[in-house]
């Protein structure tokens, strides 16, 4: 145990380096300042909005529609007695967003009930979502004129009769059925909720992969680099001691760092505002999969980390044999593709098609991807497939069972010192 | 004498290639054996077998009549080995260096503590142990890895070409060195290509070439044996 803490010690001091420590927080500063920004953009945004408007029929209509413009919280400048293109000059030169044409007979068309046109000129000033988001909202503020006007209209032509039945006859009232619960709701917007979670999963599981695996090749392909290899193999301490010892510290250094761009990242998405989310559908949406028993209870979280978990090892041990194969540090960082692909084939996969369907070739070759089962888990622990959870947990630790008496083996034989994946020239063995 | 290491048969293969064919030789309790031949000849893969780094297609090899392939932890206890390109971790100061290899062998801090102190005054590096690994000379960080492969006076040092690489001074400096741990006790296995090196520091060579012990015994002996002058005449005269 003595031994194995010595290394241990050397081995984490290895990996905590200024470098990492100053990018750790530099990320975590970087992260957050863009976040402030981004979130004051937003606040920007959705508050008041400056718009100019040509108001050229004057008529009651017309002053409708700039009244719902102004409760939808626009600060309207007026161009009226304008013409258009100086209008267009004058609204483009100031903070507008956008240019309003209300033309002549306006007014009149809508008293006729006849088709009515308006102009809208956005000034693109930038190529941002937030950028465009004026427009967006001058096309439902028309949008529920039109709705009011046709109302009144049918009101006017048909009365007694409910317009709005009138033009929707038929009503759905849409049920989601999850399991043995029913509720009232929309399943689009319950996909669309559980994607939005799951998202997480496979973030956490990229960073930590991509950040335990690259300490451990690095530390095994360093090892070969500064010729401290040979020497670390003939001092008493066991071989199963120096991959545990390498696994641990990457892992637990991997961890943190991960933890903390995660921190990092929350920032960042913490900063772009709760505003711009539809905050009420996802009130409505999480009442709707409380009511459905899609929520995660301590067992679920339990079952979650625990297939993080194992993944990690996975991750780690498959890194360990990767980090024998690299000649050197260089050599190392691509070591790591090949896991990145197999963490990101079940990423893509999971976000375009449902596992499930697929054709058994491919759902077999998934699924033989131990990174694969994380992202399954959550899906299964709300469906209730008990078995599938059991079966991918299993089927990953014994792929970590396998892959250590593979490393403990590598290293307790001349491998570890002969197994090279060469690029160039091979080299004689040595003398 | 006893033997501190014995090996008969020795047979090692990468392959098709066989680097060792069958070596027999021994070495003795407190005495320097030297292995010379030239490049490739399987100097560094005997080496190797013996510092338990790798193991042999056939033959027998015992240290303290254990079995090298059954014991090896029992082997790495008594044994410290110096590869020819070896180095130490760059981002550790010298003296953590010595620290952290002690702690493999000490069975105590007072133990290590001794082991670190007797290393410290094998280098002769005095405040420059303080700092980095990666600023030291190549001389330097040779007397370092001297120094951590002699610090536990060992049954066995094996050493692969000790002074490689080395200018003149440092090279007599670590001559010096090995010689003053034998007396002490230390048993060595070395190799060399430097015959000079060899007829200065060794007990007992062993002309080692394409896999094979061409001959062994004393420097003397052997250039009686072969009517030769230096080592190196005795090599060329059993290569024919």
């Amino acid at each position: 145990m003595k031994r194995f803490k010595n290394l241990l010690q050397k081995e984490v001091k290895e990996l905590v380096t200024k470098q990492l420590v100053i990018s750790l927080a530099f990320t975590v500063l970087l992260f957050n300042a863009i976040g402030q920004i981004s979130k004051k953009e937003v606040q920007k945004a959705v508050g008041i909005q400056t718009i100019s408007v040509l108001d050229q029929d004057g008529s009651e209509g017309s002053r409708a529609l700039l009244k719902g413009l102004e409760s939808a919280r626009f600060k309207i400048v007026d161009q009226t007695g304008k013409g258009k293109d100086e209008a267009l000059a004058s609204a483009k030169a100031g903070e507008s967003k956008l240019l309003l044409v209300v033309p002549a007979g306006f007014g009149d068309s809508l008293a006729e009930l006849k088709p009515s046109e308006i102009e809208t000129y956005s000034f693109m000033r930038s190529f941002s979502l937030i950028g465009a988001r004026g427009q967006v909202v001058v096309q439902s503020v028309i949008s529920a004129l039109n709705e009011t006007l046709s109302n009144d209209f049918l009101a006017a032509k048909l009365p007694g009769a409910d317009p709005v039945s009138l033009k929707r006859p038929i009503k759905s009232r849409d049920f989601v059925v999850v399991r043995d619960r029913t509720a009232e709701g929309s399943a689009g917007l319950i996909a669309g909720m559980l994607s939005q979670q799951s998202m997480l999963i496979p973030i956490v599981l990229m960073m930590i992969v991509i950040y335990s695996s690259q300490m451990v090749i690095s530390a095994v392909a360093m090892e070969k680099q500064n010729k401290t290899l040979e020497t670390l193999l003939t001092v008493p301490i066991k071989r199963t001691s120096i991959i545990t010892a390498k696994m641990f510290a990457a892992g637990l250094v991997g961890l943190i760092s991960a933890g903390v761009y995660m921190f990092a990242f929350k920032g960042f998405i913490g900063g772009m505002g709760e505003e711009v989310a539809a905050a009420g559908a996802r009130a409505s949406g999480t009442a709707l999969m409380q009511k459905l028993g899609l929520t995660f209870d301590t067992t679920g979280y339990l079952i979650l980390g625990l297939s993080l978990f194992l993944a990690i090892l996975v991750a780690l041990a498959m890194a360990m044999i990767l980090g024998v194969l690299a000649e050197d540090f260089r050599s190392a960082q691509n070591m790591i593709m090949p896991l990145m692909f197999m963490v990101m084939i079940p990423y893509f996969i999971s976000l375009f098609a449902d596992i499930d369907t697929l054709s058994l070739p491919v759902k077999i070759l998934i699924l033989a991807i131990p990174f694969s089962h994380p992202f399954l888990v959550s899906q299964n622990i709300y469906l209730g497939h008990y078995g599938m959870i059991a079966a991918g947990l299993g089927y990953m630790l014994l792929v970590f069972i396998v892959l250590v008496i593979y490393a403990a083996r590598i290293f307790s034989t001349d491998k570890i010192l002969t197994m090279k994946l060469r690029f160039g020239k091979k080299k004689a063995p040595a003398a | 004498m006893s033997n501190v290491l014995t090996v008969r048969g020795l047979k090692k293969s990468y392959g098709a290639h066989a680097a060792l064919a069958g070596i027999d030789f021994e070495v003795r309790a407190g005495e320097v054996f030297a292995l010379i031949g030239p490049n490739g000849a399987g100097k560094t893969t005997t080496l190797r077998i013996a510092a338990t780094l790798l193991t042999s297609t056939a033959g027998e090899i015992t240290f303290l009549d254990r079995d090298l392939r059954k014991e090896p932890d029992f082997v790495r206890e008594k044994i410290s080995y110096l590869p020819e390109e070896a180095g130490a971790y760059k981002d550790m100061k010298g003296m953590d260096y010595l620290r952290f290899m002690a702690g493999f062998y000490g069975r105590d801090a007072g133990e290590e503590k001794e082991f670190v102190e007797r290393a410290a005054a094998i280098t002769e590096l005095g405040n420059r142990l303080k700092t980095k690994v990666g600023t030291y000379s190549k001389g330097m960080t040779r007397k370092l890895l001297l120094a951590r492969a002699l610090m536990t006076r060992p049954v066995l040092a094996i050493l692969d070409e000790p002074t490689s690489g080395l200018d003149v001074l440092n090279a007599l400096d670590v001559r010096e060195i090995i010689r003053r741990y034998v007396k002490e006790g230390t048993s060595v296995l070395l190799s060399s290509h430097n015959m000079l090196e060899i007829e200065f520091l060794s007990d007992r060579v062993g002309l080692i070439d394409k896999g094979r012990i061409l001959d062994t015994g004393t420097p003397d002996e052997l250039k009686a044996k072969h009517a030769a002058k230096n080592l190196e005449e005795v090599f060329r005269s059993s290569l024919r």
